[in-house]
């Protein structure tokens, strides 16, 4: 989108009462949210051509959509962080925290990047080494199995 | 293993000759220090709460101990081949579990226990909290390194629940069951909460946090208005208080005795005494799987310990994590 389309739209929608807005289509996502003491606008080109677009500061990161038709055939330079046990796979501490990582985040050898819970036995997942998340398959709460690809990196 | 503070020698000689004197002499010789130093150590466990007496030409004899959680005082005549080979106390922390996983990423031995009078954060399952008031009940971490791999650890949630169990049944007659996968009832109300971590490789586990909080002597007045799930505590369904102490070390043998035999037989024996601890089996339950609520009959335990639940379709659900209620 053009800079100038792009201002034209945010002018339509402070003109409303609208305080989110969100638009995607194949070659980009726009995000505006509206709060009552300050305003932001989140751009993001889709997540397999988002190397070439330098990264915001993670404001509003892009919910976990389906995942689209990610470039698998490009893909083998990607390595797995399987889960070590059949159980349930948690993103985040407690149901009112933030994710322990998200697509994009870097993240460093050692840092906890999700739980899974067998029978109230929760095991904090760590990446084994410096990396940052290329996607997360499972969903959070997802039942999972042992031995499961839980997240596709890219080591560093 | 560290060695024995002098508190903690004079506490088990006391312990080794229940209502006998000491005399001054042979603790002096026991601790190797001197008399006036034998006495400033009993003067210390006085200021502890310990009730000392002192009888001239006879010496020391313990009339009665605290009931507060002193290492010396669990670990006395305890006897265990690997729990609690060390203890710490804290007067007050955030959460024994955060404590224990803490000291097992600095690399402490397997058997710490990690006790605490007062939590300001204890934890319950997805970031819930317990409820952890000071001077009344238990608040203990066990830190354990088997050589096992990460998909056997789960087991050792049951071990701790039948451990549990097992330490109320025999400091009281009161008949504990367990609910699937280690909630600890009394009629019906939660008595006590388990949460385990556990810290592991791909192939290996470093090690397995088993965290336990049992209300001994909470009062209905320190229970919040909005739980869960019903709960009590034993000074409720017995309407006395237990020792705190008594419990925390019955407790720590059970544990000890089960996790020897899970090291030596694997987990069946330790499934076994957990399902005859279960009075839901064959009971229709409701169990909350966060996505989605699954109804049905439960059947048992499948052989990773997961729950078996047969809907009312007659599929039968195997259940890794969820909050069950009978219904």
């Amino acid at each position: 989108m053009e800079i100038k389309d792009l201002k034209a739209l945010v002018k339509i929608i402070t003109d409303t009462d609208i305080t989110e807005f969100e638009m995607e289509n194949a070659e980009e996502k726009i995000v505006i949210k509206r709060g009552p003491d300050k305003e932001y606008i989140h751009l993001a080109a889709p997540t397999n051509i988002m190397s070439s677009t330098p990264q915001a500061p993670a404001v509003a990161t892009a919910p976990a959509a389906a995942p689209v038709a990610a470039p698998v055939a490009a893909d083998d330079n990607y390595e797995t962080i399987i889960s070590p046990m059949v159980g349930t796979f948690y993103r985040k501490p407690s149901p009112e925290a933030d994710y322990f990582a998200s697509v994009g985040d870097v993240v460093e050898a050692g840092q906890t990047v999700c739980l899974v819970e067998a029978m109230k036995m929760f095991n904090e997942i760590e990446a084994e080494f410096k990396c940052k998340i290329i996607e997360i398959i499972k969903d959070d709460a997802a039942p999972i199995e042992f031995g499961e690809p839980l997240f596709k990196v890219e080591r560093l | 293993m560290t060695s024995p503070t002098p508190r903690e020698i004079i506490l088990d000689l006391f312990s080794q000759a229940p209502d006998s004197f000491l005399s001054g002499g042979r603790l002096s010789t026991e601790l190797g220090v001197s008399r006036t130093a034998v006495w400033k150590h009993i003067s210390s466990l006085r200021e502890a709460g310990y009730e000392i007496e002192a009888v001239p030409s006879r010496g020391y004899r313990l009339l009665q101990s605290p009931d507060t959680l002193r290492p010396e005082a669990i670990q006395a005549g305890l006897n265990c081949s690997r729990v609690a080979s060390q203890v710490r106390c804290f007067d007050q922390t955030d959460s024994t579990n955060l404590q224990a996983c803490r000291l097992g990423d600095a690399g402490e031995a397997e058997g710490l226990v990690v006790v605490a009078d007062q939590q300001s954060a204890g934890k319950g399952r997805m970031g819930r909290q317990w409820i952890s008031p000071p001077g009344v009940n238990l608040y203990a971490s066990i830190l354990l390194r088997p050589s096992i791999p990460p998909f056997d650890a789960p087991q050792l949630t049951f071990l701790s629940a039948v451990a549990v169990c097992r330490a109320i049944r025999h400091c009281t007659d009161l008949q504990a069951t367990v609910k699937w996968p280690n909630d600890i009832l009394l009629n019906g109300a939660k008595v006590a909460g388990l949460l385990n971590e556990m810290s592991s490789e791909t192939d290996r586990v470093n090690y397995v946090v088993l965290g336990v909080g049992v209300n001994l002597n909470m009062t209905a007045d320190l229970f919040p208005a909005d739980l869960r799930y019903p709960a009590t505590s034993l000074v409720l369904e017995l309407g006395k208080p237990v020792s705190r102490l008594a419990f925390t070390r019955e407790l720590l043998r059970q544990v000890d005795t089960l996790y020897q035999d899970f090291l030596a037989n694997g987990h069946e024996p330790v499934m076994a005494a957990w399902s005859e601890l279960c009075d839901l089996t064959g009971k229709s339950v409701s169990v909350d799987c966060n996505s989605q609520i699954i109804q049905g009959t439960m059947v048992g335990l499948n052989e990773d310990g997961a729950l078996l639940v047969r809907t009312a379709a007659g599929k039968i659900e195997n259940i890794y994590a969820g909050d069950v209620r009978p219904v």
